[in-house]
This record gives C-alpha cells, structure tokens and sequence, in this order.
C-alpha cells in the first residue's frame, strides 16, 4: 500500500512539471488575498480558473505541537506529525485545468484520555471513551484530484477527494480507528453579465470502524458508549468494544462575484452530514444518530486598482442534533428499537467583519468577531456554554533580497476574550473521572487566548530552469488564562515545479 | 440562465427540507398498578417504586400512590421496576388486613407519548 502511494505521489510530480514562472505562481497560490475567494474555490468549476499560473510543489515536512495541559483531553496534549505531500494545479490549454494531491502523514498523537475514537471533531460528542488513553499512533493518506472547463460563458468542474486514516495503539487499552472518508465535488459557473455566478454540489461518505482490545486480562477497563456531556450509554458500555460509524452528507455552495477585481462578492454554504454509531456485536445495532448542519455566509467588496482593499463579513452557524435510540429486550443477540429520542444539542455560532488591504507584495488582514458554543443534554439536564470576542491581525509580505531568492513572511496574532459561560452539572450524581473532564473542558472553553505565530519561507529558483528549492519554518505560541499554553513548529523542505 | 436558477431554488428547496429528525417528546407517564390473584381489594398502598431505566441505568423512584396505582413522569424508555411497602386490603368477609408485598418486573416498555400502563402482580411476604 505504502509501496503504491509513494509511486502515486513520484507519478503526479512528473507528469504535473512545467514550465512556469515559480516565483509568482507562489505569490498567487498563496496569498492572503485569497481569503476572499476562499468559499468559492471550493466550487472545482471556480477552482480552474481561480489562479492564472500553474504551481506545483514536493514537500517533506513536520508539524509539531505540544500543550503544557491538554485543552482537550479527548484531543492529546500534542502531535508529532512528519508528512510528505505533493500538490500540483496546471492549465492543459486555454479553457481546460487540472489539480490534484497527494499526502502521506504518520506519526503520533500524544496523551489522549476519554477518547478511543478517531476523528474526534467530527464525531464527539458520540464516540468510544476510556479512563486511560495513552499516546497514539496515526497513519493518513489522502489523494484528491480535479478537473475545470469553460465552455463560452459556462464553467463547469468535478473534484474528488480520498482519505483512508488508521489511528492506534500497541498497548493496552489497544484502540483502532480505521476511517474511509470519499468527498466527491460537482460545480458549474455562469459569466452573466460583469457577473459570475457559481454553485456546487458536494456528496460525502464516511466510514469508520473502531475497536479497543485489551491484552492483559488483568488490565481490563470499561469502555464507554459516550453521549455528551460526560453521559454514556451505559447498557452497551462495558465489554461492547466494538463499533463503527457509518455517514455521509450532501453541501450544497452558492456564489455570485465579480468577474473583474472590483464589487461585491457573495458567498452561501449549506451542508448536512449524519453519522450513526452501530454496534458492530449486536447485528449492527443502532446506538446513536448525529446530524451535523452547517450554513456558512459570506458578503463583502472588493477592489483593486493599485492596490488591493477588501472588507467581508462572515457567519457561520452550526447545530448538532444527537438522537439516542432505545433498544428494547434482546432476542439471540438481536435488540430492536424501540424508540429515538433527541437528546443532545450543540449550537455554535462564528459572525465575523474582515478587512482586507494591500499591495502587490504585502498584505494585511484585520478580523473582529464573535464566537460561542453551547452545549446540552436533555435530561439529566447538562449544559455547558462559553463565548468569545476575537480580534486577529494576520500579515504578509513577499521580499526578493537577490535575483534567485524570495522570501515569504507570515505573521499573525490574535486575543480571544472570555465574554460568557455557563456550566450546569449534575456533580453529585456523576463519578470522580467524568466529573475532572467536564470542570476541565470547561475550565479550557471559558478561558481567554492570546495566540501569535509567523512564518518564514525561503524559495530559491535556477535561472532558466522550472524548478526550485524552498524551506520553511514557522513557529507559534498560544497562551491561556488557565495557566498553560501551547507551541506549534511548523517545517518543511522542498521543490517547486 | 432560467434553468440555473430552478436548479438553485431545486437545491435549496433540498437542503431546508433535508433537516434532522428531532424527537423533542422524550418524556412520558406510566401509571403503575399492583394487582393480586386473591380475594383481596386493595384500598391503600404505602410502597416505593423503584424505575431502572435498561439502557441508560438511571434511577426514578415515587412513592405517591393513589389506591393501588402510581403515576411517574420518566424519561420515555424500558424499564425494570421494582415495588416494595405494604398494602391496606379489604378482605371478602370486610376485615382489613395489612399485608407486606413486593413486585418486580425485569423489562417493560414505556415508549408511548400517552400513558403507559403496567400492572404488576403483588408478591406477599408474610
């Protein structure tokens, strides 16, 4: 398998080599004033004609991360991930681009606790948990590749996108989280006047199965059937080690922009995905539905004439529903359902204003905004809610000391500032674990966040030839209130083609 | 162009309706009767219900009986349901006697949104 991503990942960088000015294809891959386009370049029709120079890169890197106290325990107080990655975006002609990628990341997650699950972001609250945890081992691939025409005034686009992830332990509590995650894209575009208008469709399916094995019959510990807010279902938690997760969901994204630099720009994203967490023992029954719903808007102006100036504002609102089913009286291992209750529900809410300025070679970006999360479980009645007020600065500028040399620098940094919370807890009733993870979860959710990072790449071209070197290395700090911070080191080496 | 924007009010049309089943009716009542095989009319019940939820292993419990029954206002599920107290009955000759008893059921189902009833058989213990 390995033998084969890697011939994949060699195959791609051949075939994607041309001839393009390397230098300014970064700059246009990969600067700030992207974020305005950042929804409607997830529509592949947009995505071919979303950049005008052809850019392909090879990069050996590693993210490491480390947090004096994990802020979420389920998340690891860290990771430390080497990966090799390929991308590449190239026009065939004039009407017609082609892009793809290609990863492999390995490595390790570090002090996991009440998480056996993989892909915790998107399945908590509704996963397997422990008391124990441990550091885990990760393994990603992902492949995605994608093809954009124009036919006169019609653009049209189709995108895939592969992720096949194992995520486990060699010791006891052995957990294995195997994930197969397919995201295919289909979007069409419209010139109508100084317009251009866009939609997407986008269709996923996820697969997840998961165990927990013990070896030392003496070290046995209950897994848990979590079902929010530190509740678990506790007729199949236990011994019932093994389950999966079977989903999938459907987006649907609207844009309308302008096809000159200049006016106003519109986005709209509408996505619903569902995953059901079965048992896997017990015929596949069915212990949890989760039904994530997101809708994400975005409207600004734009203009650049000289020099760049944008200002956007930006919401994104989503609601987790989690039903429970009941089962009823088992019969040869079989237990019907009885019943479906709703009983969790998230609410999170991001509303932000943006304004961009800049020139051909820096740009910076102020944001403002608003965030906050509330958590419930029905009944017993539990709740958790936090809320922020953020601002964020984030710079950049492109310098070229020699004729062959240009650097890139990234800076950014922004405060996150506790403006509400509210946590309501069955304390009495709950045991002494559970009771730590919920006052820590919020301990980490209400606190406030001073985060600051940059940047530094160098890519270094031979003159008449299409390719490059570059390095990079970054580095970032984020400090918390709760006495505890977190440093990140980003770095990665390379060739531009 | 027309066939562009049917295709987006197609789509939205799509995604409103596509919303998450929610069940917001996750509480019932189950009225709980004891009942017995012998010549007895049971006039007052001084007991304590006991409802184990199977699957989640929550614990409601009342003691507020009306003649033989109970009312419970509990979370919609299946229940094991245990009773202990005793019993003011009227015997066939009008004597009252008082007579200790305890009931138990391993599985029953209250999923109704109405009423749930159950009626359990008294197990007397003098």
């Amino acid at each position: 398998m390995r033998r084969l991503f890697f011939f994949i990942l060699i195959a791609i960088s051949i075939k994607s080599a041309s001839a393009s000015n390397a230098d300014s294809a970064l700059v246009e891959h990969t600067s700030l004033e992207k974020l305005t386009q950042l929804e409607s370049l997830r529509n592949p029709a947009l995505h071919g004609i979303g950049y005008q120079m052809a850019f392909s890169q090879l990069a050996l890197g590693l993210d490491l991360q480390r947090q004096s106290a994990a802020f979420v325990p389920e998340q690891g107080n860290g990771f430390t991930l080497p990966y090799l990655k390929v991308n590449t975006y190239r026009h065939l002609n004039g009407r017609s681009t082609v892009w793809g990628e290609a990863s492999y990341t390995t490595g390790r997650q570090h002090g996991i606790k009440w998480n056996s699950t993989s892909d915790y972001d998107l399945l908590q609250p509704y996963i397997l948990a422990d008391t124990l945890g441990g550091d885990t081992r990760r393994e990603r691939y992902t492949i995605s590749g994608g093809y954009a025409t124009q036919l006169s005034q019609w653009l049209l686009g189709a995108e895939v996108h592969v992720r096949a992830e194992q995520e486990y332990r060699g010791h006891d509590p052995r957990m294995r989280g195997v994930v197969t995650d397919l995201t295919l894209r289909l979007g069409g575009g419209y010139d109508l006047g100084t317009y251009r208008l866009g939609t997407a469709v986008e269709g996923n399916i996820y697969k997840q199965t998961n165990s927990v094995a013990f070896y030392r019959e003496e070290g046995v510990i209950p897994e848990y059937q979590m079902t929010g807010l530190g509740t678990e279902y506790s007729r199949f938690s236990g011994d019932k080690r093994s389950i999966y997760y079977d989903g999938g969901g459907l987006a649907i994204l609207l844009h309308a922009a302008p096809i000159s630099d200049c006016g106003v720009f519109a986005d709209i994203t509408l996505d619903e995905h569902r995953y059901h967490r079965k048992l896997a023992e017990f015929n596949s029954m069915p212990l949890t539905d989760l039904y994530n719903e997101h809708v994400g808007a975005t409207i600004g102006w734009k203009r650049d004439n000289g020099y760049r100036l944008a200002t956007f504002a930006h919401v994104d609102y989503t609601r987790r529903t989690g039903n429970e089913h009941v089962g009823g009286t088992s019969d040869a291992r079989y237990f019907p359902v009885i019943a479906c209750l709703t009983m969790y529900k998230s609410r999170m809410l991001d509303c932000n204003l943006s304004a961009l300025y800049g020139k051909k070679n820096w740009n910076v970006v102020l944001t403002a905004g608003y965030e906050s999360q509330s958590e419930k479980y029905i009944y017993p009645h539990r709740q958790m809610d936090a809320s922020h007020a953020y601002g964020k600065l984030q710079g950049q500028c492109f310098l070229r000391p020699s004729g062959k040399l240009l650097l890139t620098l990234n800076a950014q940094a922004s405060y996150y500032a506790s403006v509400d919370d509210k946590l309501q807890m069955p304390f009495a009733n709950m045991g002494e674990g559970i009771s730590w993870l919920i006052r820590h979860k919020h301990e980490f959710a209400k606190a406030n966040y001073t985060d600051f990072g940059a940047k530094v790449r160098a890519d270094y071209a031979w003159k008449q030839s299409q390719y490059g070197l570059f390095a990079q290395v970054g580095g970032g700090m984020t400090l918390c209130s709760a006495s505890e911070h977190q440093t990140l080191l980003q770095c990665s080496i390379g060739i531009t083609f | 162009m027309k066939q562009f924007f049917q295709f987006i009010i197609i789509v939205l049309t799509l995604a409103v309706t596509a919303c998450a089943p929610v069940e917001d009716d996750i509480f019932t009542t189950a009225h709980i009767t004891v009942a017995t095989s012998e010549e007895l009319v049971i006039t007052r019940v001084q007991a304590q219900v006991k409802l184990t939820n199977v699957n989640t292993r929550q614990v409601t419990t009342s003691a507020n009986f009306e003649g033989p029954g109970v009312t419970v206002e509990l979370l919609r599920g299946a229940y094991q349901i245990d009773i202990e107290g005793v019993a003011t009955c009227q015997s066939p000759d009008g004597a009252t006697v008082m007579r200790q008893f305890r009931c138990q059921s391993d599985y029953a189902e209250c999923i109704s949104k109405e009423q749930n009833n159950v009626t359990l058989n008294m197990i007397f213990l003098d």
